[in-house]
């Protein structure tokens, strides 16, 4: 049911470790926020245009992912241009859809699945120190990706059985039954995975 | 395959759900049936370990299902009742390597075995599907190929037929007789277990019958029409 | 954490996922509609408690980061995350686990129906509204350049919705604390 936003490539971006990517996203998240002069903002804003239009999105694709942050931006830009100084308005532009257009271009390059093996790895120094089990993240990734269309089947049961009865649908009557039917299974679910020794201890891993 | 109780009981505070039992369980295919609450599940679950005794112990091939949890996990593989609660990854495939992924294998091992897993029960074509749109009987055989790759040499399963349709059932029941694996199967299906060389009956958390199968069956039968 | 807490998690997060599936609704006086995933915050401080509530919401917010579209519109990745509302998507974590530890403090078995919906509300409130914005406005005039003040205004229009859903996350709180109570709370 649910899609990653990722697109078949292999451009230099798509070959590059998640965790540079992600570094390089955070500098730049940071970096770019000490500098207002349009000499820096203007050739970052182009540079990461370029980077994301080169990702393999369809330009209609690219754009249709921008629109709702490109809307929120707009807006808000306008009220700072009236509030503050349109100057202000067009640092913060240039400055946010650089890093906008970046951070949507390391999505379109990263799969879901390669982004979480990153986690994980990230939390093995914590996993060692015993503090969290890295591959709990996989785990509960997976069940969520498992469960979602189960529990949209139980939304879509509770609706029409509401219907039936001539209940009017309302997200009132129709939440707490979705949720209570939904986490009572957690039980068996945690049997299951227990019974399947997924969760053993550091020391009995080895088998 | 050589599964010992001992002496061992389950009690929930002040209420026993089992009595002890002393028994050793070596046949290749044993039912076990009962009435609802009459402590067959709560016997079934000490064999692997999910319940531990509250008196006595359980081995499973001289291992303890409490001192050696992880190897009893590991020789003995429960299914249950509702396949849907034991899958929990969303691509059939998936779910079973999962199971090989915590154990230092190479990718194309873990390939390997899941491919090999498939082909035995007759799923391969699934392979890629997403598991809630596959049919309950499809649901239930990927359930067991998640269990079976990872090698236990004995298969407990929790009414594995319950929620199936006559076809699916067939399909379940006949995948049960071609096991390799020692099967231990909890059943209201009574003829899934005609045929099995042992049964044990239990009533009230007391072991009331244990033989072959068509004479506990018939016990079990006329006792329940009184 | 035990396997149990582990899988009430995920499934809460998996249910946070199909909230926005929901169709949002509108309603007349509220100038912005209501989703249903907008109260998950809310509902999950108020059902599964802080710790676990908290938990969700960063698993949650791993999902959108990885690029799944799972905010309500079939949104999602880094982009938006990067945006002027990012600091809410990341004040949700935070804003989860304040309103569980004010449900857990404040709801007790026993008490009639009214003083449960008064003490999920004001932990509905507390944490859904006044800790998100605390930190969702300076994130907005931060990346905007929009002064402080003029955000905190131009928020004042959400309150309104938002309260409505405090009223909503409550009851449905209410209804599950009867029907399967897992909110950690005091006999």
């Amino acid at each position: 049911m649910l899609n990653g936003l990722n697109v078949e490539g292999s451009t230099p971006l798509h070959r590059m470790s998640v965790r540079t990517k992600l570094a390089i996203l955070l500098v730049l998240g940071v970096a770019l926020y000490f500098f207002s002069s349009l000499f820096v903002l203007v050739p970052a804003f182009v540079l990461a245009a370029g980077i994301y239009f080169t990702t393999g999105l369809t330009v209609r694709d690219g754009l249709s992912r921008l629109k709702p942050v490109l809307f929120t931006i707009v807006i808000l830009l306008i009220a700072t241009a009236y509030l503050a100084s349109i100057r202000e308005a067009t640092e913060a532009f240039f400055r946010l859809m650089a890093l906008v257009l970046f951070a949507g271009a390391v999505t379109a390059t990263t799969t879901t699945g390669d982004f979480i093996d990153e986690i994980t790895r990230l939390l093995q120094p914590l996993d060692r120190l015993g503090l969290v089990r890295a591959a709990d993240v996989g785990l509960a990734f997976g069940l969520v990706l498992r469960f979602v269309p189960d529990i949209f089947n139980h939304y879509q049961a509770i609706r029409e059985a509401h219907r039936a009865r001539g209940l009017k649908v309302r997200p009132l009557t129709i939440l707490a039954p979705l949720i209570i039917l939904t986490l009572k299974d957690a039980d068996t679910i945690a049997m299951a995975i227990d019974a399947r020794g997924f969760r053993r201890p550091r020391s009995d891993r080895n088998r | 395959m050589d599964i010992r109780f001992s002496g061992a009981s389950v009690s929930f505070g002040e209420r026993t759900v089992l009595q002890p039992l002393t028994l050793t369980l070596t046949e290749r295919r044993i039912g076990i049936i009962g009435l609802n609450g009459s402590g067959k599940t709560t016997f079934a679950r000490l064999i692997n370990g999910l319940v531990k005794p509250t008196t006595g112990s359980v081995s499973v091939n001289g291992l303890d299902t409490v001192r050696d949890e992880g190897a009893v996990l590991a020789a003995a593989g429960f299914i249950f009742q509702n396949p849907q609660h034991q899958i929990i990854m969303p691509i059939v495939h998936e779910d079973i390597a999962f199971g090989l992924k915590n154990r230092g294998l190479k990718t194309d091992e873990i390939e390997r075995r899941v491919a090999a897993v498939l082909v035995r029960f007759g799923i391969a074509h699934l392979a890629k599907r997403r598991v809630h749109e596959l049919s309950g009987g499809e649901t239930q055989l990927v359930a067991i190929s998640s269990i079976v790759v990872t090698g236990p040499g004995i298969l407990i399963l929790d009414e594995p037929t319950n929620q199936l349709d006559l076809r699916n059932r067939r399909l379940i029941e006949n995948t049960i007789a071609g096991l390799d694996e020692h099967a231990i199967v909890i059943s209201h299906d009574l003829p899934l277990i005609e045929r099995f060389e042992r049964v044990l009956w239990f009533h009230d958390g007391k072991l009331v019958g244990d033989g072959p199968a068509p004479e506990t069956i018939r016990a079990y039968r006329e006792a329940a029409e009184c | 954490m035990t396997t149990r807490d582990l899988v009430l998690v995920a499934l809460f997060t998996a249910i946070i996922v199909v909230l926005g599936l929901i169709p949002p609704i509108t309603l007349g006086f509220i100038p912005v509609p209501i989703t249903a995933q907008s109260m998950g915050v809310m509902l999950a401080g108020c059902i599964i408690g802080a710790k676990r509530g908290a938990l969700a919401y960063v698993l949650f917010v791993l999902l959108v980061a990885a690029g799944l579209p799972v905010l309500s519109g079939g949104r999602g990745g880094l982009a938006i995350i990067q945006g002027p509302t990012g600091g809410f998507i990341l004040g949700w974590i935070v804003a989860t686990y304040v309103t569980g530890l004010i449900a857990e403090r404040l709801v007790k078995d026993g008490q009639n129906e009214i003083r449960q919906f008064a003490a999920f509300f004001i932990a509905s409130v507390v944490g859904g509204i006044v800790v998100l914005y605390a930190i969702g406005m300076p994130w907005v005039s931060m990346t905007t350049g929009a002064p402080l003040t003029d955000v905190a205004t131009g928020s004042l229009a959400f309150i309104p919705g938002d309260l409505l859903k405090a009223a909503i996350a409550a009851l449905a709180a209410r209804a599950v604390l009867i029907g399967y109570p897992l909110l950690p709370h005091r006999a």
